[in-house]
């Protein structure tokens, strides 16, 4: 019994991880219903931005991370600005904002390695290894943390786009954007915004994906899991996102744990085919009626 | 011929197959995929255990590879054809990298260290050969009823409903021949290679086929044939630049889908009887210039 | 004459809101119906109902005898029901003679093998089928357009390409949605002679739904009134004219 709750806390704080970056698909989705695939370059770039400030630049943890946030953040922009705006413009199928978006994870991912090199490398440490005994469990700090933070900063969000009004004009571009453009959102901004978001999201998950485990510029891929996050909730659902985020996290702990930790990454796949195919639109997702 | 540059040609040849049957699927029928490197990874898979393992015939694991891959292909079609475009993509994406994670795992067939020994099978005479006929058929099929039914379900899915068009069958035809071309593909690549290994057939194996289809130019098998050329030859030729090949790759992806989205060939297709059209084209423009200036100088006027 | 399309008791719902309740009403072999009623009445509702594009919340269509309810689109299409749209619905980006031909392939049986292998079976149908297309081209009048790519035909030929994509399926009833929307008079007038002719030469049955009042009463043998969902009156034209209630919820309403 112990260790099943080890491993649900295990889940729980990888899944709230998974639940900021799942949200960045989700938001992006919500407004311009397209994947979007550069999403994983840009927590990765995350997790060098936090590396390099603590290493080549000193900073104490703190300013390294907002250094991380607010890096990603801005590179989400410019990345929208650069290979999505000229698409919206046009009004181009959905099809170009995704191979535009992997030729911007290609990109991405290649410029680190062309830069930097392929290494991998270890976070300094920040708190200690050891973990908070409660009971038989044993938390590690670091988990306990990402959890918090991740909680906060979802919490954060949330209220963002439910009382603010930028929120507001999030909210109806997501279910209509050209109604919205017509009753007087500035969609541009909006899209600025959402892009913005997620990605300061993807700039924190970055840092705590990469102290968990370490950074290389192939991270991205393994963030793939959050987009499966993001479908398995229902694609375009805020909560959807983190309640598919966290059932993820649960799901492959306890799939490695009993298992074996090779089935890991196959269970999310597994997971993605088995909703696509009896429930497309996700946990929390609305069914679309077709309009002929 | 200079090993190197045959090699070049080999690999195009290879991929060419996988991108015509991607264009059918793309190009044709409308539909998107990023799983079809599970279809190669499915195919260099069957034809190497029929080749290296029951020791038969190259050309009978050529046709397991065909027979698996569009088999697989069909029971895939029939838990995801009936979801929305995107969802489609999506769920093509989840089974190509499940596929990818399955072969990791197994270990009878070399898991995720590879499979090394696979007999050298693969020739440039028989990619070109199958290049010849891939071509051939794709050509033959789009402009047939069947060809062109899969067409209508791109152009408009309701319209081509009613106009007693079975939608979910053509769509499913075309995912299956599009995964059997695949599959063929992966069984070139592996008795090429000599080596298969699940990290060959990765999602961003399935976004260079894709993209080699948009670049070519949707709807047009002349386009797919070029883009296949083009985009092989090309990373190799930045190969002097190493490290920033993918780099410029990835730039070259954006600035086609923002400049260029309708690829080479942009709908047009080179047939013979495209290019006599084309030269009669040219040689009326020059007599009824010739006509002109004739006239002209019947009126007296200064011909120029 | 009996009835070759039979409608009975055909509702949808659409949530909680009823697009379509308890609408009953026959086509006559050879006969023209028109739908009228004003805009929300639910007649598309009706149509994307008869062709199998909605699911019908409760009620039946008979064509022929055969009960065609929920049947999926592409084979009642195949029983012989066809039909336009009110947002024309060609294959844009082809060719105005490859639209027609592309249409025409219930007419050939040629199989996969054929195909690829250019076999005897497939050059002597596929002729056939040329042929076929170019004839309908030449009775529509757009024999001189067939290589214009669909998408840059003026308005007007939009819809009679869409009416000759139709006629390429061989349909025993043709279901129009409103075929003269965006038309000037001239061309309104055209229309009408055309559905007349193809109705004879085809031997055709017809369903229309159409604003444009004259059109209908000049046209129609009898017209079926829509309101709020509901059928507010069958008859034909003469009737109709007569009918207080229509006059009130549609006629008179200043809508046309």
């Amino acid at each position: 019994m112990s260790q099943f709750l080890q491993q649900m806390i295990n889940g729980l704080s990888i899944g709230s991880v998974y639940a900021l970056m799942a949200v960045g698909y989700s938001l992006v989705y919500s407004i311009m219903n397209f994947s979007n695939f550069a999403h994983g370059g840009v927590i990765m770039f995350g997790a060098y931005f936090g590396f390099f400030g603590m290493t080549m630049l000193k900073l104490p943890f703190i300013a390294a991370f907002a250094l991380a946030f607010i890096g990603t953040a801005v590179l989400a922009v410019v990345i929208e600005r650069i290979a999505y705006k000229p698409l919206r413009e046009r009004s181009a199928p959905f099809l170009y904002f995704i191979i535009s978006a992997m030729g911007a994870s290609i990109f991405l991912e290649n410029i680190i390695i062309a830069t930097i090199g392929p290494t991998f490398r270890t976070y300094p440490e920040v708190w200690s290894r050891s973990s908070i005994a409660i009971g038989p469990l044993a938390i590690g700090r670091l988990d306990l943390i990402m959890f918090g933070v991740s909680a906060v900063s979802l919490t954060a969000l949330v209220l963002f786009i439910d009382k603010t009004k930028m929120g507001k004009a999030i909210q109806a571009s997501a279910y209509n954007m050209k109604a919205a453009a017509l009753m007087g959102v500035n969609t541009d901004r909006v899209v600025m915004i959402v892009f913005a978001l997620g990605g300061l999201l993807a700039g924190i998950a970055g840092v705590f994906f990469g102290m968990k485990y370490t950074v290389y510029p192939q991270i991205g891929n393994i963030t793939t899991k959050s987009f499966v996050a993001a479908v398995f909730g229902g694609l375009g659902s805020l909560p959807g996102a983190v309640l598919g985020s966290v059932l993820l996290g649960i799901i492959e702990t306890l799939v490695a744990g009993y298992l074996s930790s090779q089935f890991r990454d196959l269970i999310a796949f597994v997971i993605l085919i088995g909703v696509l195919v009896f429930r497309p639109t996700g946990i929390m997702g609305k069914a679309t009626e077709d309009k002929a | 011929m200079d090993a190197y540059l045959e090699g070049i040609i080999m690999l195009s040849g290879i991929n060419l197959i996988a991108v015509l049957g991607l264009s059918l699927l793309t190009g044709f029928a409308g539909l998107f995929s990023f799983g079809h490197a599970g279809f190669m990874a499915i195919g260099a898979y069957s034809a190497a255990i029929v080749t290296t393992i029951f020791k038969l015939p190259f050309s009978l694991g050529l046709a397991a590879s065909a027979i698996v891959a569009a088999g697989v292909s069909w029971l895939i079609g029939r838990a995801t054809l009936k979801l929305k475009g995107d969802y489609f993509c999506i769920a093509t994406l989840g089974f190509g990298e499940a596929i990818r994670l399955i072969l990791d795992n197994f270990q009878g067939l070399g898991g995720a260290r590879g499979w090394p020994g696979i007999p050298p099978h693969t020739a440039l005479w028989n990619i070109l050969l199958l290049d010849v006929i891939g071509v051939v058929l794709l050509a033959h099929l789009v402009r047939s009823r069947h060809g062109r039914n899969m067409i209508a379900v791109r152009e408009e899915e309701l319209a081509a409903q009613v106009a007693g068009i079975d939608t979910f069958r053509y769509k499913m035809m075309a995912l299956v021949i599009s995964a059997a071309y695949a599959g063929v593909a992966g069984a070139l690549l592996g008795h090429y290679m000599t080596f298969i290994q699940p990290k060959m057939f990765s999602m961003v194996k399935s976004t260079e086929l894709t993209i080699i289809v948009i670049f070519g130019g949707l709807g047009s098998i002349s386009g797919s044939v070029l883009g296949a050329v083009v985009l092989t030859f090309l990373p190799e030729l930045l190969r002097a630049v190493d490290k920033w090949r993918l780099v410029v790759y990835g730039l070259a992806v954006i600035g086609i889908m923002i400049g260029r989205p309708r690829g080479l060939m942009g709908g047009f297709e080179l047939t013979p009887s495209s290019v006599k059209r084309w030269i009669a084209d040219r040689k009326d423009a020059k007599t009824a210039k010739a006509d002109r200036m004739a006239e002209d100088a019947g009126n007296g006027k200064d011909v120029r | 004459m009996s009835d070759i399309l039979e409608v009975r008791g055909l509702t949808k719902r659409f949530g909680g809101l009823a697009a379509v309740s308890e609408v009953d009403f026959s086509v006559r072999e050879g006969g023209i119906l028109g739908l009228i009623g004003p805009n929300g009445a639910g007649k598309t509702t009706i149509f994307n109902l008869i062709t199998g594009v909605y699911k019908v919340t409760s009620g039946t269509v008979t064509f022929q005898g055969k009960n065609i309810t929920d049947m999926e689109p592409y084979l009642i299409a195949d029983l012989g029901i066809t039909r336009t749209f009110q947002n024309i619905r060609l294959f844009k980006n082809l060719t105005v003679f490859e639209n027609v031909l592309t249409a025409c392939h219930a007419s050939a049986s040629y199989g996969l093998v054929d195909s690829f292998l250019r076999l005897p079976r497939f050059r002597r149908e596929e002729k056939a089928l040329q042929e076929k297309a170019l004839e309908l081209l030449s009775i529509l009048g757009l024999a001189d357009r067939k290589e214009a790519i669909a998408n840059g035909l003026p308005y007007g030929l939009q819809r009679r390409l869409e009416i000759t994509r139709a006629l390429a399926l061989d349909p025993k009833l043709l279901l129009l949605d409103e075929p003269a929307a965006g038309m000037n008079p001239d061309e309104t007038e055209q229309l009408m002679r055309l559905i007349g002719d193809i109705r004879d030469r085809f031997k055709l049955s017809v369903l229309v739904i159409e604003h444009h009042m004259d059109l209908v009463m000049k046209l129609c043998e009898r017209i079926v009134v829509l309101n709020f969902g509901q059928k507010l009156a069958d008859d034909e034209p003469d009737g109709i004219r007569g009918d207080k209630r229509v006059v009130e919820a549609y006629l008179g309403g200043g809508d046309e």
